[in-house]
């Protein structure tokens, strides 16, 4: 009894984890370019750059669209998860931002089908899928609640922008968990006004880490593909 | 013109003793022997146009004008453009959109950009500028048929720092959508509520104008011809220029509207021979 309640919480931890095999390592998220640009240097400007894209971005995007996306699959609406999923696509910003979502979502999509998910298998080749389409397909099949899904989310994008920061600026890894430490807290609101946004407030761009984004696709050495 | 809208000129830029004007502008086009005509034309409330002109053998220049001369709370301004049957347009207005401050209403413009298959628009604004403590959504949603061309910008500034006018408080989201056939091809939303995102370095970084253009049916080989165009501009502004698949999106983060209007202005004069087979033809509006 006991062990099958928490089973969805082991289902996120694999679904969350840096070993989840969708390539997540190759790309930055127009990290590398802000620490280029000087906007990254160390851990304090970080944690500013980090704080600032969870609430003018993820609060306003990810979050809203992945509780639809999540909401969709729930009741099998597979014309919201296709609009959701286009929207999302539509909100990347640049080809770099968009072949980094695609490449881990048709990544993810290939992983469930392999794992026995069999809506994922139209996913495998989709040219506008993004990543959030299947993590919310993930979620709901293994029966793990949106907003516990939320955190896992938030907590795995977190993870991997500062294992791309102990790389670029570069940070020791203790510094890397120190700020991490610091924005954790911060999650819960995130989950929580992300969760609660309206149709019309759903969307967020953000102009330098765009125009960052676009000149990171003509620069000569790069460490990662975003 | 310009003496009509000093005329009615609101006294205050804050007003909302009034429920705002609500205000439709509706054209249609379509191209009638060698020109393209303006075949419909709609409006009520103070949003108008200006005569055609033809500067250009077939493409019509037009002017839209907003004799108020500023939006404040509880407008609701709506513009609609719809091009038919090989129409090829060119849009412009012949100075800065205003959105003024509000006491709490919120002011609306939406403007709508169809385009059908084998026509060509160009919208050519000048910017919008959102004053300290506006409450204001601005949305423009260009549809596209197939073959449509279009190439567009919209530039917004926030506060006006030149003349030590800051924005720091109020709520201005700005949406620019880009749809072909049904699917959006762009989708890009930003709210700026106080000065906390115009200060953050993901998102404005201390500069207070943001211009976006949008041009469809480009090729590679086009965006490198526009990125030595723009690499040669030397005016302490930043430049991203990103091709998702056909659609060109140059975004530029700068501290004037004017210098962010040139730069526009000259990959707009860059893309325009190879996508609508023309030279650039500056609206004299602009230099006045």
């Amino acid at each position: 009894m006991q062990a099958s309640r928490q089973l969805p919480l082991l289902k996120l931890l694999q679904l969350s984890s840096p070993t989840l095999p969708v390539g997540a390592f190759a790309y930055s998220q127009g990290l590398e370019s802000a620490v280029d640009a000087g906007f990254v240097a160390d851990a304090n400007t970080l944690e500013t750059w980090l704080l600032d894209t969870l609430k003018l971005s993820l609060l306003l995007l990810d979050i809203p669209v992945f509780s639809r996306l999540y909401q969709g699959w729930e009741s099998k609406d597979m014309e919201a998860v296709r609009n959701w999923n286009s929207l999302l696509y539509a909100q990347r910003e640049t080809s770099e931002l968009r072949a980094e979502d695609q490449h881990q979502a048709v990544a993810l999509g290939r992983l469930l089908a392999d794992l026995g998910i069999g809506q994922a298998e139209e996913w495998k080749t989709d040219k506008t899928a993004c990543f959030l389409t299947l993590f919310s397909l993930a979620a709901v099949t293994w029966n793990i609640e949106k907003e516990q899904a939320a955190y896992g989310y938030l907590w795995s994008w977190l993870d991997k922008q500062i294992a791309a920061a102990i790389k670029l600026v570069p940070l020791g890894q203790t510094d890397g968990q120190r700020v991490l430490s610091r924005l954790l807290p911060q999650i819960p609101a995130i989950v929580e006004q992300g969760l609660a946004c309206d149709d019309e407030q759903i969307g967020a761009s953000l102009p330098m880490l765009a125009i960052l984004s676009s000149q990171h696709e003509m620069q000569y050495s790069r460490l990662f593909r975003s | 013109m310009v003496a009509l809208a000093e005329q009615i000129k609101r006294p205050m830029p804050c007003a909302e003793a009034n429920q705002g004007w609500k205000a439709e502008l509706n054209l249609g086009f379509k191209r009638k022997l060698e020109h393209t005509v303006l075949s419909r034309h709609t409006q009520f409330g103070p949003l108008t146009v200006q005569r055609p002109f033809y500067p250009e053998k077939e493409t019509c220049h037009l002017y839209l004008l907003h004799p108020p001369g500023g939006v404040v709370g509880g407008d609701e301004l709506r513009i609609n453009v719809r091009l038919e049957e090989e129409a090829r347009v060119l849009l412009t207005t012949p100075g800065a959109t205003k959105f003024y401050r509000s006491m709490g209403a919120l002011a609306q413009q939406v403007q709508t950009l169809s385009v059908a298959d084998g026509c060509a628009l160009e919208w050519l604004p000048q910017e919008n500028i959102f004053f300290d403590q506006t409450r204001s959504h601005l949305s423009t949603r260009i549809v596209l048929e197939d073959t449509a061309r279009f190439i567009g910008w919209e530039i917004n500034c926030y506060g006006r720092p030149a003349s030590r006018d800051l924005f720091t408080k109020g709520l201005v989201r700005t949406r620019l959508e880009v749809i072909r056939d049904g699917v959006p091809l762009l989708l890009d939303q930003l709210l700026v509520e106080d000065a906390s995102a115009l200060k953050s370095p993901g998102s404005f970084n201390g500069y207070s104008c943001f211009g976006t253009l949008v041009a469809t049916q480009v090729s590679p080989r086009l965006l490198d011809l526009v990125r030595t165009i723009v690499s040669t501009r030397e005016n302490r502004q930043l430049v991203g220029l990103s091709l998702l698949d056909d659609l060109l999106v140059a975004r530029c983060l700068g501290h004037y509207s004017e210098s962010i209007a040139n730069t526009l202005r000259s990959i707009w004069a860059a893309l325009r021979p190879e996508l609508l087979e023309r030279e650039a033809c500056h609206p004299r509006i602009w230099s006045t």
